[in-house]
C-alpha cells in the first residue's frame, strides 16, 4: 500500500526547508499511516535530496502528518540549482512511499 | 439580519506579484466582500525588486498597482478597502503609483496608507546577524549584500485603517499579516488578544497561498480566489464565488493548513505564535467550510529577516537527445561540457547536472527497449560574469558535446539568494504616513 492510495498530500518550501504534510482521507487509516509513516522511511526514500534533518509533527485533530525537512532544497529556492528549487515535486515522491500490507484487522 | 454580531468579509486579491488580477476583480465586484488583500512577495521577490530600485530609483514595487486599482475602480468607490504588500523594495513610489492611479480613475482624495520601515540592511550590518542556512554572520559576505527586509506585522495596517485610510501599501508585510490587520480593525480585536489574533491567524493562512486553486472541476478553467466570513464571535467561514472554478472542501482546507508550515504547535508571525494543533474543519455546503480551534501565544519577541545576497550567475544550458544509448551520450555530453569549464573551474562555486527523461522528441512513435528521449540539464553557478559567459559557451557547445543533441537552450541569471535571519522588534522601527489621492 502506498501513500497515495490512503492519503493526500502537499509541500511548501521556506529557504532550504521543505515540509511536505500527510493527511488520511478516512481516519480508520490514521493508525496504520502515523505507525508506517515514520521520519526514518521518510529520510530513506529522499535520500541524498535532503541533507539535514527530518522532523515529523502531527495534526491529531484532523489526523495528519507533518514533515519537516532541513537542507532539502540544494541552498533553497533562490540558490538552487535544481530544475525543480521549490520541491514542488516532493509531495509525489512522498505519494510514492510503501507501507506495506494493510493488515487484515485494519482493514475496513 | 442580526444587528448583534459584527462580521467580516475579505478576499484574497492574489499570491504573488505574478499573479492573475481578475479573481480578485471579480470577487471585489461580487458585493460579497467589503476587504481584498493581497500579499505579494514570494521569497526572492524582494531582493530582486531591490536590485531593479539600485537600477532605477523610481522602480522596485509591484507593476501590476494601476490595472488593480483600475480594476477595483467601482468597490473603491463604494467605500470597501484594500491591503497590499504592493510596496516591495520601494513602498514610498508604490504609493506614488497608486495615489495616480487613483486620481486616473476619478477617486481624488482618497486617503492612502503608506508603510515603511521594514528595509533592514543597516540593522542587520549592525547587529552582525548570524545566517544560519550559510553558515556564517552577514559581515563575513557584506560585500555580497543586496538587500534585507524584516517580515512586519499587521500593527501598522490597523493603524492606517484606523485613520480612515481605503487603500494601505505596504513592503515587507508578513502575508497573514495583510488579512490580519483588516479583521482585527473591523472586529475591534486587539492584537494582544491572543486567542482572537490566532483566528485571525488561521483565517490569514487560509486565504494566503492561494487554498481552493487545486481540485478543479474542470481542469482548463481558472480557478477563483478564496474568501472569509469572520464573526466577532470568532466563527469563520471560507467559501469562494459560485460559479468560479476550484474546491474549498475539508480536504483542501487540511492540505492548505500544511502549506509551509513547520511545527503545527507554533507557527510564527510577526504577530503571534498560532497553535494550529487543534484546528478543526467542517463542510457546511458547497466549496463552504467552517474552521476554527486555533490558539494563541505571545508573538515572538524577534523579527524575521530575510538577506538578499548576490551570489554571482547561474547559468543553465539543456539539450535534448533521442533514442538508442541517449542516457548514456547525455552523460557523456555532460562530461565534455565540464571538462570544457575546466580553466574557470575556480570561479564556479556549484555546478548540477540533470538528464531529464521525457517524450519532446519522438513521442509515442519511438519503439519501447529504450528511453525514448531525454533531456540534458547542466547548471553552474558562476562567481563572475566573465566565467559566466564562459559557461554559456560552453552551454551553446552542447551541439557538439551531445551526439545527436538538438535544441540547445542556454540561460542566464544574477544569482540572489535570500536567506533568513533574526532581529529584535526594537532593530525595526517602522512609520506610517496617510497620502491623500
Amino acid at each position: 500500500m502506498k501513500v497515495h492510495e490512503i492519503a493526500d498530500t502537499r509541500c511548501g518550501d521556506k529557504g532550504d526547508i521543505s515540509n511536505v504534510c500527510v493527511f488520511v482521507r478516512d481516519p480508520g487509516d490514521w493508525d496504520f499511516l502515523r505507525e508506517h509513516l515514520t521520519d526514518d522511511v521518510v529520510r530513506a526514500r529522499f535520500g541524498p535530496l535532503v541533507k539535514g534533518t527530518v522532523t515529523r509533527y502531527e495534526f491529531p485533530v484532523l489526523k495528519g502528518l507533518n514533515f519537516v525537512m532541513t537542507e532539502a532544497l540544494g541552498g533553497g529556492v533562490s540558490i538552487s540549482l535544481r530544475t525543480d528549487p521549490h520541491g514542488k515535486s516532493y509531495a509525489s515522491l512522498m505519494d510514492d512511499i510503501e507501507l506495506g500490507e494493510r493488515g487484515p484487522a485494519a482493514a475496513q | 439580519m442580526n444587528t448583534a454580531a459584527r462580521r467580516i468579509r475579505i478576499g484574497s486579491g492574489g499570491i504573488g506579484a505574478a499573479d492573475r488580477i481578475e479573481p480578485g476583480v471579480d470577487l471585489a465586484n461580487s458585493g460579497r466582500i467589503e476587504y481584498l488583500a493581497f500579499d505579494c512577495l514570494a521569497e526572492r521577490t524582494l531582493a530582486l525588486a531591490q536590485i531593479r530600485r539600485l537600477s532605477d530609483e523610481t522602480s522596485g514595487y509591484d507593476d501590476r498597482i494601476p490595472d488593480i486599482i483600475a480594476g477595483l475602480e467601482s468597490f473603491l468607490r463604494s467605500g470597501n478597502r484594500v491591503v497590499g504588500s504592493f510596496g516591495a523594495a520601494n513602498p514610498e513610489a508604490a504609493v506614488a503609483a497608486t495615489t495616480a492611479a487613483l486620481r486616473k480613475a476619478n477617486l481624488d482624495g482618497t486617503k492612502v496608507g503608506l508603510i515603511q520601515g521594514d528595509e533592514a540592511r543597516d540593522a542587520v550590518l549592525e547587529h552582525n546577524v548570524f545566517l544560519p542556512e550559510m553558515g556564517c554572520h552577514v559581515n563575513d559576505m557584506v560585500a555580497k549584500l543586496v538587500s534585507a527586509h524584516a517580515y512586519i506585522g499587521a500593527e501598522p495596517i490597523v493603524d492606517l485603517l484606523k485613520e480612515g485610510c481605503q487603500v494601505v501599501v505596504g513592503g515587507r508585510l508578513a502575508d497573514p499579516s495583510v488579512y490580519v490587520g483588516p479583521i482585527c480593525h473591523e472586529l475591534g480585536w486587539a492584537l494582544d488578544d491572543w486567542d482572537r489574533v490566532a483566528t485571525a491567524t488561521l483565517v490569514a493562512h487560509l486565504l494566503e497561498c492561494g487554498i481552493g486553486r487545486g481540485g478543479k472541476k474542470d481542469p482548463l478553467a481558472e480557478p477563483g480566489y478564496p474568501m472569509a466570513i469572520v464573526g466577532d464571535d470568532g466563527q469563520v467561514e471560507v467559501t469562494k464565488l459560485d460559479g468560479s472554478d476550484g474546491r474549498i472542501d475539508s480536504t483542501a482546507v487540511k492540505l492548505h493548513l500544511g502549506y509551509e508550515v513547520h511545527d503545527p504547535s507554533a507557527y510564527l508571525t510577526p504577530d503571534i505564535s498560532v497553535d494550529f494543533s487543534q484546528v478543526w474543519v467542517e463542510e457546511i455546503g458547497p466549496d463552504r467550510v467552517r474552521v476554527g480551534g486555533a490558539r494563541g501565544n505571545p508573538r515572538p519577541e524577534t523579527l524575521k529577516v530575510l538577506v538578499g545576497l548576490d551570489l554571482g550567475w547561474k547559468v543553465v544550458a539543456e539539450v535534448s537527445l533521442g533514442g538508442r544509448d541517449c542516457v548514456e551520450r547525455a552523460r557523456v555530453a555532460a562530461e565534455i561540457t565540464n571538462r570544457r569549464l575546466a580553466p574557470v573551474a575556480d570561479g564556479i562555486s556549484d555546478s548540477l547536472v540533470s538528464v531529464h527523461g521525457a517524450d519532446a522528441l519522438f513521442g509515442e512513435q519511438m519503439p519501447g527497449g529504450y528511453q525514448a528521449d531525454v533531456r540534458l540539464r547542466v547548471a553552474y553557478r558562476c562567481d563572475t560574469r566573465e566565467v559566466a559567459d564562459s559557461a554559456v559557451k560552453a552551454g551553446n557547445q552542447l551541439y557538439s558535446a551531445a551526439k545527436g543533441g538538438g535544441g540547445v537552450v542556454v540561460n542566464v541569471t544574477r544569482a540572489i539568494g535570500v536567506t533568513p535571519a533574526l532581529l529584535p522588534r526594537a532593530a525595526v522601527p517602522l512609520r506610517t504616513d496617510v497620502v491623500l489621492a
